[in-house]
């Protein structure tokens, strides 16, 4: 049993690692065409320019990655204990935002983040 | 002159509208998942089987349009505002659940739940006004 719980918090680090990655890679290729999008047109013509850069499709195959792990860990584990261990994502999308796109990411930020982080954590368990 | 975009009104909409696509995606991977519960996956042959029940399963197919609607919102957020902004406020859906439990159907809820909801709250305010200000230093 204990193993079994191992085992999900693990199989939903992955998938978190894998989510990161891929909204990484979709970011900074949004980031790269920097198109003002104000109407359905632009969305439409945003969506083709992203699908014609290479670099998003690393991002496809991680985003699949993580979901069929995501699939694999819910056949396991219950939906609300696999959302609160999945609110980790937040930290590692901070990170990535911060080492990889340069975000800025100020104290304020951060307590938000973590202050958030905590709060799914009670929500998913209580 | 391009209109610089802030934290509009638009984008949390665009958000929530996000989160609820998210959570339909959700149900219905749960629901492709359900019926494989049962099998012990150890041996690959079982592999197999898993991965050819979930590929006749309709909910997987309902499931990955809702993927293609949530990505073409999503890029346009993504468009708009810092990752480590949108992800954080994406979080909102974890509290409207419970609030509009709690206004609708007036259910309890345990205190560790309501705590729960007030960190969520409070980080997405934070998270906010963090972009409001680098928008403003810009």
């Amino acid at each position: 049993m204990k193993q079994g719980v191992l085992f999900v918090i693990f199989l939903i680090t992955l998938t978190a690692i894998c989510d990161t990655i891929s909204q990484l890679f979709l970011k900074s290729t949004i980031n790269s065409i920097n198109l003002q999008v104000n109407n359905i047109g632009k969305i439409i013509k945003l969506i083709i320019r992203i699908m014609g850069i290479p670099r998003v499709w690393i991002g496809f195959f991680f985003s699949t990655l993580s979901l069929l792990i995501w699939l694999f860990a819910l056949t396991k584990s219950e939906l609300s204990f696999a959302f609160s261990i999945d609110s980790m994502h937040y930290i590692f999308i901070a990170f990535g935002s911060l080492l990889v796109l340069k975000e800025k990411i100020g104290s304020l930020r951060w307590v938000g983040i973590i202050s958030i982080v905590v709060g799914i954590a009670l929500v998913s368990v209580s | 002159m391009p209109k610089k975009t802030n934290l509009s009104i638009k984008i949390f909409l665009f958000l929530i509208l996000t989160d609820v696509l998210e959570t339909f995606t959700q149900f219905c991977f749960k629901k492709t998942a359900i019926p494989e519960t049962g099998i012990e996956i150890k041996a690959f042959s079982a592999v197999i089987i898993f991965a050819k029940a979930v590929v006749l399963s309709p909910f997987l197919w309902i499931g990955l349009i809702s993927v293609l609607f949530t990505f073409i919102i999503w890029s346009t957020i993504l468009s708009k505002i810092d990752l480590s902004v949108a992800v954080p406020l994406a979080s909102f859906s974890y509290i409207m659940v419970p609030l509009a439990s709690i206004i609708f159907l007036h259910e309890k809820v345990p205190p560790l739940r309501w705590l729960g909801i007030c960190f969520i709250l409070a980080g997405v305010v934070f998270v906010s006004i963090s972009s409001k200000q680098k928008k403003a230093e810009a």
